[in-house]
């Protein structure tokens, strides 16, 4: 982990203190709206931006961006001053703040964006600053790679939602966000409702790591650590699950709506909470935990009830407050100790006293206990679960075996490092992390704490204006509290400790059980693998088969795809059954196709090159000969001579080549053959086929008509070719005349050289 | 009456007499000492005549009975064709002098390919097509051949002749048919017979050869197999060259014959189109993961942007021309760019194509880097980079003309596609130690490779307003 290794500088001066300032005043201006969106306003500001295909670069601040919009530029803030420290004296740390910020630009870009493709673009940028930003670790193989993964993953979702878009754009006459909302029955009765919702579907699970798409995720852990905590906690992954949100009140509602949300969330969030148990590196555990909350988040979204929309707003920040927190404390863990693995870890509580007080309300918040903001978003979870239109009783199974396996997850990365008991060697030995670094921690712990205390705090100002975006009015949203009775919701909260604390208490063997588990089951990352490799090999094919070089295979394939296309289509067409009347045909007919088919069998078998030369001349005068049967002597005398032009000029060229290779030639030969016959034979058709249909005879009739009045001559080719045509002909001599000059002058050249 | 029609040709023939004024100048004077002030003296006239057709030019007009269009698509297609010629031009000087190979025929030989395309994008009639057609391929097969003491260049050279004579053998055969049965060689005749009821079947087979020789001309899969060979085998300038402005002038002409002249049985050539589209994509954009060098790779990369235009082509209507316009000016300018940077890649003074070698370049030359970052990730179709406007348009009108299934197969090739354009950035930022490349680029390169790198950036704006030009030229074309 060369680029987590601490440096005793304090900070990168004027790069390390900037992007602070810039996040931390952005923070400040979106506090300042939200007076405004809690009254209920909705601010828009649009500028056209290419009017013609109806993009605007318009912005939309509402409840749900505002929340987003809060979360991105506050955690933001904390994580650039922790990255301040965490990589203080990096020799890149400039380049590093310019991503990090850019990357939060964008983000904020994308929640704020009231236009689909504003909102594509701003997508698309934060999917390249990800990737820079995991990265950023690039001396290792493993940094690329998994960079490479995430951007490809994302990247093929993003093109599928910009698909989606394209088409959801044009479906409902707008591009405009807000117009489209206003049209959800118009678009749920859309005939390409169902396309446009996979597309966006595969957009927004490819981002937010829903299952099966869900193995880059902990791949990008390759990431500095306040990347992961900014990207993969709070921000870029949760752009699927606000895609998700911001179609909502268009796309809800449907079957396919509620069971594909229902079951794919589901099966991610129970999936990775085991994953997350099986892994020992602190981050990796973190990363799977993420990919339980978006699992989450994506189940509740598929609901349209209150209770699920309540859940699904205070599960999104209660989350983004914990899992922040707690990444930012893996980071101080490894910044201090140089390692992140939980069996080595234990007894930091007493060196790290700040960080294990930050770490422990996180956790507590995470494992959903009393009286934190994560009791609140549990309870809220299990009312909403309960309320919910599919198979109440499968989702809260499902919701309470992911929590309980958090809260397990909560102990191993929260608790054990600090309290446990242990003699391993830590790499380093530890101190209290700078308080730059202690900052984000303590704050987003403490924020976690202060509104499970105070829940109207989060209530008025956030989750009733996002909760109204949803479902149009704030006072849909349901009452966030700390006690709201005795009922089912609390009985589940107290199965959910039983079980988490008895999961936590056996997790190590557990532990090994599930290594045994996944070892066995198929691996989407080695999948990945496959997919590149076959790729590869798919070009190192065409490389050798159809690239290869040799010019002969060029013509083969040529020819091959006019045999193909023009085969294929008379098949379709079935007119490939043309059989030529064969009868009456005159004896002398019969005798010139003799001479042309001997002529060209000559032409194709010989090995010597003027046997060859001269069949082809054969063939010719038999062509000429058919001009004659049909009367056309000019035509056949014209034929005649340029024949034999080329035949004495092929003659000359070739006697200087050096003789045909009799061994290697042989292999090709029959393919060639079969290739012959076959174009041949389609070709033929095709002129049948052809010659079936009437000529188009206006051409005919006019020269028949006009030749003895305007050209005063009865043969028509001729009159063509001296009068209506003359300057062709003309032009044809000239020709003839430059060529054989230019012939002359090359002969003559060759011949001077030769000679001396 | 001649009189008017040389007015309207008027250009063309400024340029073919200035080539042939230039060849006997220079062959009567000193020869390849000249070279440099020829090679200016055609850039200066491809920009002016750039100027004159783009800013006066107006209407349609027709010369030699309907042989010759000027129109605004012609004159759109022109300007880019011209301009790209010189930018290349201006490139190529300063590689030639240093590899010895300034001969003065290169840049004549330029200006004679440029009359052919010009003809071939103004082409009224079969035989106008055909004439510009074999002037720019003539051309093309001679400076391919440039380097005529290296076995490769003139390997190059002769594959391209052999194949663009196949190609040039199809179209006629297709051409012929199309005149037994048409009755005549106009478009403007040719249109109103496939109008007129069915379309006969000595018509449809006429223009399906007519299209597998076209298909050759802009290197669409599977016609595409001259490509990598050539473009690697011959001198980079001249694949610089290749890869603009007779791909444009290809690309207008096959938009012209398909318009202008089967107009009237879209429904018969856009199936035949939108497969050769999605063959150049997928083909360009899998087989390109395997090359390791550059030339190859820009190659199969221009075989798959071809794939991307043919899409708007494939649409069938003039908003899909328009994409397809808009989506070749783009690619013209990112690809000066990139060729510009390619010219750029020595060591030790011997040019390297490899891509291997440019692993950490950005350590050295963070700059050149960063702008050859912004042109990667345009051409991979990355936004808000100007190059995925381009893709945008044409997949946005694949979608209105009800090619959803085309649209989607674009999408899915460009995910592939931008595999290899990532792959030389990740060389680039990622790679390990090697050693340096030379560092000197002179300042022509240097200029059009920022410019082209800022012109993907700023270029979001509004596109310079080319839009609304690439509208009024598919105006002009599909009616």
């Amino acid at each position: 982990m060369t680029n987590d290794e601490p440096s005793r500088r304090s900070g990168n001066g004027f790069a390390g203190v900037v992007p602070v300032l810039i996040s931390g005043a952005i923070f400040v201006f979106f506090l300042t709206l939200v007076p405004q969106i809690s009254a209920g306003d909705v601010l828009r500001w649009s500028y056209d931006w290419v009017p013609s295909l109806g993009i605007k670069l318009s912005f939309l601040v509402d409840g749900l961006s505002l929340t987003f919009s809060l979360l991105i530029s506050g955690i933001g803030t904390l994580v650039l001053l922790y990255s301040n420290t965490y990589l203080a004296g990096h020799v890149q740390y400039a380049r590093f703040a310019l991503f990090l910020t850019s990357f939060m630009l964008a983000m904020l870009g994308l929640v704020l964006a009231d236009n689909l493709i504003g909102l594509f673009v701003f997508w698309e940028l934060t999917t390249i600053t990800s990737y820079l930003l995991i990265g950023f670790g690039h001396e290792t193989t493993k940094g690329r790679r998994s960079a490479l993964q995430a951007l490809f993953v994302t990247g093929a979702g993003a093109l599928a939602l910009l698909a989606g878009l394209i088409l959801l754009g044009i479906s409902a006459g707008t591009f405009e966000i807000s117009e489209i909302l206003a049209k959800g029955d118009e678009i749920r009765a859309h005939e390409m409702y169902l396309p446009i919702l996979i597309l966006l579907l595969a957009g927004a699970f490819t981002k937010s790591a829903q299952f099966p798409f869900h193995f880059w995720l902990p791949n990008a852990m390759a990431a500095p650590t306040p990347v992961s905590a900014f990207l993969h906690s709070a921000t870029m992954v949760k752009a699927g699950v606000y895609l998700l949100a911001r179609m909502h009140p268009a796309f809800s509602g449907t079957d396919v709506w509620l069971w594909t949300l229902t079951i794919f969330g589901a099966v991610t969030a129970v999936f990775a909470s085991f994953l997350a148990l099986r892994q020992t590196d602190l981050k990796q555990a973190l990363a799977y935990t993420t990919l339980m909350a978006l699992g989450t988040l994506t189940l509740f979204l598929g609901q349209t009830s209150s209770y699920a929309i309540t859940a699904f707003v205070t599960f999104l920040i209660v989350h983004s407050l914990y899992k922040a927190a707690l990444f930012l404390v893996v980071g101080c863990i490894d910044h201090a100790t140089g390692t992140r693995e939980a069996e080595i870890l234990g007894g930091l509580g007493r060196v790290m006293p700040v960080t294990a007080i930050a770490a422990a309300i996180a956790a507590l918040s995470m494992a959903g206990f009393p009286p934190f903001l994560g009791f609140i978003g549990k309870e809220l979870k299990y009312a909403g679960a309960l309320a919910v239109a599919s198979e109440p009783v499968f989702v809260a199974g499902a919701v309470l075996l992911a929590n309980a396996l958090m809260l397990a997850v909560a102990g191993v990365v929260a608790f054990r490092p600090f309290w446990r008991k242990t003699d391993s060697e830590l790499p380093r030995t530890p101190r209290e992390a700078p308080w730059q670094m202690l900052a984000g921690p303590v704050l987003l712990a403490a924020a976690g704490a202060i509104f499970g205390i105070n829940p109207d705090l989060l209530q008025v100002p956030l989750v009733n204006p996002t909760v109204a975006t949803f479902l149009g009015d704030p006072t849909d949203a349901k009452e966030l509290k700390l006690w709201a009775g005795v009922n089912l919701p609390l009985f589940l909260s107290i199965a959910t400790f039983v079980l988490g604390l008895l999961i936590y208490v056996i997790h190590r063997p557990l532990r090994n059980l599930l290594i045994r588990a996944d070892n066995a089951a198929p691996n989407f990352d080695r999948g990945w693998d496959a997919f590149l490799s076959g790729l590869k090999a798919f070009a190192w094919w065409q490389t050798k088969y159809l690239q290869s070089g040799v010019l002969r295979q060029y013509i083969f394939i040529t020819f091959a795809t006019v045999l193909v296309g023009l085969g294929g289509t008379m098949l379709v067409r079935g007119i490939g059954n043309v059989l030529p009347d064969l009868t009456g045909i005159a004896l002398r007919n019969w005798a010139v196709v003799a001479l042309i088919t001997v002529g060209t069998l000559i032409a194709a078998t010989t090995r010597s090159r003027i046997a060859a030369v001269a069949a082809l001349g054969v063939v010719g005068i038999g062509v000429a000969l058919i001009f004659i049967i049909f009367s056309a002597p000019d035509v056949a005398i014209t034929q005649l001579l340029v024949e034999t032009l080329i035949v004495v000029l092929v003659a000359v060229a070739m006697l200087r080549l050096p003789f045909l290779d009799a061994q290697g030639e042989s292999d090709h030969r029959p393919w060639d053959a079969v290739l012959a016959i076959g174009v041949g034979g389609v070709v033929t058709l095709t002129l049948l086929a052809v010659l079936a249909t009437p000529l188009d005879l206006r051409l005919t009739e006019y020269f028949e008509v006009t030749s003895w009045p305007e050209a005063f001559g009865r043969n028509i080719v001729n009159v063509i070719l001296v009068d209506f045509r003359a300057l062709d002909t003309f032009g044809e001599i000239a020709v003839v005349v430059i060529a054989s000059l230019s012939a002359y002058a090359l002969l003559r050249t060759t011949a001077k050289e030769k000679s001396e | 009456m001649i009189q008017a029609d040389l007015s309207i040709v008027l250009p063309e023939v400024i340029l073919a007499v200035f080539a042939m004024a230039a060849l006997m100048g220079a062959v009567y004077t000193g020869k390849d000492k000249t070279a440099p002030i020829v090679l200016w003296a055609t850039s200066v006239v491809f920009v002016l005549l750039a100027a004159w057709i783009g800013l006066t030019g107006e209407g349609i007009n027709t010369a030699f009975g309907g042989a010759f269009i000027d129109d605004a698509f012609s004159r759109f297609a022109k300007v880019t064709i011209l301009l790209s010629a010189a930018a290349i031009l201006i490139l190529s000087q300063d590689f030639m002098t240093r590899h010895d190979l300034f001969r003065f025929e290169y840049p004549i030989l330029v200006a004679l390919a440029v009359v052919g395309m010009m003809m071939m994008v103004s082409a009224g009639d079969l035989m106008a097509l055909y004439m510009g057609l074999e002037l720019q391929s003539l051309s093309l097969y001679v400076v391919a051949s440039l380097r005529r003491d290296s076995v490769r260049s003139t390997e190059a050279g002769l594959k391209y002749f052999v194949l663009g004579a196949l190609s040039s053998g199809m179209l006629l055969y297709g051409a012929s048919l199309v005149y037994g049965y048409a009755g005549t060689t106009l478009f403007s005749g040719i249109v109103t017979t496939a109008t007129e009821g069915d379309v006969s079947l000595g018509l449809l087979f006429g223009l399906v050869f007519v299209i597998a020789g076209l298909a050759f001309k802009v290197s669409a899969a599977p016609f595409h197999m001259w490509t990598p060979d050539v473009y690697e085998g011959s001198p980079t300038p001249i694949t610089a060259f290749f890869a603009t402005a007779p791909k444009v002038a290809a690309m207008a002409l096959f938009a012209r014959v398909a318009h202008d002249a089967f107009g009237g049985a879209v429904s018969d050539w856009s199936q035949i189109v939108a497969f050769l589209s999605v063959a150049s994509m997928f083909l360009g954009a899998v087989a390109a993961i395997g090359q390791r060098d550059i030339k190859r790779l820009m190659a199969y990369s221009s075989i798959a942007h071809m794939g991307f235009a043919l899409m708007g082509l494939a649409a069938g209507t003039a908003e899909g021309v328009q994409a397809m316009l808009i989506y070749m000016a783009i690619y013209v300018v990112m690809n000066i760019g990139t060729f510009a940077f390619i010219l750029s890649m020595e060591r030790d003074g011997e040019p390297v194509t490899d891509i291997d070698s440019l692993q950490n370049y950005s350590k050295y030359q963070p700059g050149r880097a960063l702008a050859m970052l912004v042109l990667m990730f345009s051409l991979a179709g990355i936004p808000p980079l100007v190059g995925f406007f381009g893709k945008f348009y044409v997949l946005k009108a694949a979608v209105d003309a009800n090619m959803v299934w085309l649209a989607v197969a674009g999408v899915i090739a460009s995910v592939i596609g931008a595999f290899y354009y990532l792959r030389i950035i990740y060389f680039m930022y990622f790679g390990e130690d090697r050693d340096a490349l030379d560092s000197s680029m002179p300042l022509a390169g240097w200029a059009m490779l920022m410019g082209s790198a800022t012109v993907m950036v700023v270029g979001v704006i509004n596109l310079f307003g080319i839009e609304g030009l690439a509208l009024v030229a598919a105006g002009a074309l599909v009616n």
